[in-house]
């Protein structure tokens, strides 16, 4: 009853909007907090779920196992980014290598945020992803067919932006932090192809 | 009054659900999180500033100026809450709230915004930073019809959807003021740009829509359009004739390939009511105004991250492209301008700008007015 008597209210706030104009702003922020509310539900295992929805639809598996790939210090210590247990993995497929991902940060304006990057067995990226995104602005980057340029390229390639990279008009501190750390990333790779790690 | 009550209650309770979650979280004083290794975290500073020199050729003398100065202090909270404000020190003596919201990011598709907020409407109100775009001063366009750096109170939401590389932005915004104390502070010359309340004691008797879509799926090409629509405050909603409608629709396109840009963008406003609003206050407030620029841009680039830019824009902005009733348009907000200068970049975030300005209206046998102006732009 009292529900339906509040809806009642609310109405009526809404009708009156012109003649008492104080309360169409009270209104907005009703809903404002309604929305908020409702919205609030979202769920916690996201980032694990889009990790391993994107590998089995690059790879077109159904199952994979990963292993960390154990680097030395030695060996990181020459890489322009550092390859840890935790990110950076080896996909298997019955046994079978089928291909890496790594898992990295990168600065936007005020805030970080994740990507993963997918390589195949040659060493050639074959998906880029944005995983989470934090800041409000920026954001163009997590665009799919923006991504879409990391697509094919190897870890003789040098990614430079505006130039083999697409510029983004309004998100170009983060789209420039992307390219800056993927081609990092593109090094690192190759010098540890080039130790015999991969 | 009740959906009041209901929606407190929905919302303590949702607070009371949400602080149980973090309860393994550390309870810090501001003294104990500035001496934690943390404090890089979750604390952003930043800033921009523009430094001119404006000398209009002919009798006048030139102008220095700190034209503004911004300091930009984010905090936050965690992964789904933050806070950034803005503080804009302008010409020196005057302090504005440039912006203050907390974002909540409610799912990956959409963030929930409160506070001070710019209104998405083309591209420089957005993307005010000197560094970001060409010339001394921002476009006039952005001056005369979009009254940069528009930012009012409100709430709304904003959010991308990747897949089909499109941003939106919705918000419900408190409008311009055009009737104080009994005065009608909008008029002819400037349009709208006297109402805007910047947050400060803001007077609300309705609230105006604004949304903005951008679309950025095709490889160096950003397209938005904005739209921003309602109705003028007034501390007295007993004469209709105090407020005008506002409707005022943005296209904007900005490109980008290898060292060349061009940018463009076109802004509409319609007032409504402005007959009964001018007879009311005297003033000269006319029903539609409209303006628009192009600009062209070609880098070269010098050594490290050095990059010389000359440009050329053309504008044309007319305050009074229809008016109501009896009043006649004045030629005299019929403007149009040539600007042609360069950028020299000197790092990321850091530039030299020299330019000339040649500005001419509609009168008849008008001269033409010149202007050079030289800048520091910084952002950080």
């Amino acid at each position: 009853m009292h529900a339906i008597k509040a809806l009642d209210d609310f109405d009526r706030l809404s009708l009156t909007k012109d003649n008492n104009n104080i309360y169409s702003m009270k209104n907005v922020a009703i809903i404002a907090i309604l929305v908020f509310i409702i919205s609030s539900f979202t769920t916690s295992k996201r980032v694990e779920a889009l990790i391993k929805k994107e590998i089995k639809a690059v790879f077109k598996v159904e199952t994979y196992v990963q292993h960390p790939v154990i680097i030395s210090d030695k060996i990181n210590e020459k890489l322009p980014l550092k390859i840890l247990d935790t990110n950076f993995f080896k996909i298997e497929n019955s046994a079978n290598l089928i291909g890496y991902y790594y898992l990295g940060k990168a600065y936007g304006k005020a805030d970080y945020f994740d990507f993963m990057v997918i390589f195949d067995t040659d060493l050639m990226i074959s998906k880029v992803k944005i995983l989470v995104y934090r800041e409000d602005h920026g954001g163009e980057v997590g665009s799919k067919r923006w991504l879409k340029q990391f697509i094919g390229k190897t870890t003789t390639n040098t990614l430079k932006y505006q130039k083999n990279i697409a510029a983004i008009s309004g998100a170009t501190i983060s789209a420039k932090s992307m390219t800056f750390e993927v081609n990092k990333l593109l090094k690192a790779i190759h010098i540890l192809h080039k130790n015999q790690q991969l | 009054m009740k959906i009041i009550k209901v929606s407190l209650i929905a919302l303590i309770v949702s607070v009371i659900g949400y602080s149980q979650e973090n309860t393994t979280s550390i309870i810090e004083n501001s003294g104990e999180r500035l001496l934690g290794h943390n404090i890089s975290n979750s604390v952003t500073i930043g800033g921009y500033a523009q430094i001119d020199y404006n000398e209009p050729d002919g009798s006048k003398v030139g102008k220095l100026d700190i034209h503004r100065m911004v300091f930009l202090f984010g905090y936050k909270f965690n992964d789904k809450v933050s806070f950034i404000s803005e503080i804009e020190y302008e010409h020196v003596e005057e302090v504005f709230v440039e912006q203050a919201y907390i974002k909540y990011k409610a799912s990956e598709y959409m963030n929930v915004l409160a506070g001070l907020m710019l209104v998405p409407m083309g591209i420089i109100n957005e993307f005010h930073e000197p560094p970001t775009y060409y010339g001394v001063e921002r476009p006039n366009v952005d001056n005369y019809i979009v009254p940069t750096t528009w930012r009012e109170l409100g709430v709304g939401i904003s959010g991308r959807i990747d897949n089909a590389s499109l941003k939106y932005q919705a918000y419900i915004f408190n409008g311009f003021k055009s009737y104080i104390d009994g005065v009608g502070v909008l008029r002819g010359t400037d349009g709208l740009r006297k109402g805007r309340q910047k947050g400060a004691e803001s007077v609300v008797s309705s609230p105006n829509f604004s949304t903005k879509l951008d679309y950025y799926g095709i490889q160096g090409l950003r397209v938005g359009v904005s739209g921003y629509f309602g109705k003028t405050q007034t501390d007295d909603t007993t004469i209709e004739a105090s407020t005008v409608g506002v409707s005022m629709i943005g296209f904007d396109a900005r490109y980008k390939y290898n060292n060349l840009e061009l940018r463009g963008q076109y802004i509409v406003t319609n007032l409504s009511g402005t007959e009964d609003y001018n007879t009311l206050t005297g003033q000269d407030l006319g029903s539609k105004m409209n303006g628009l620029y192009a600009e062209i841009a070609y880098g070269f680039e010098l050594k490290g991250e050095e990059k010389i830019t000359p440009f050329l824009r053309y504008e044309k902005h007319n305050t009074h492209a229809d008016t109501e009733g009896s009043l006649v348009a004045n030629d005299a907000f019929d403007r149009n301008e040539f600007i042609f200068g360069l950028n020299y970049k000197v790092a990321d975030g850091a530039a030299f700008k020299i330019d000339y300005q040649l500005m001419n209206d509609a009168v008849s046998g008008s001269d033409t007015a010149k202007q050079f102006n030289a800048g520091v732009a910084i952002w950080f």
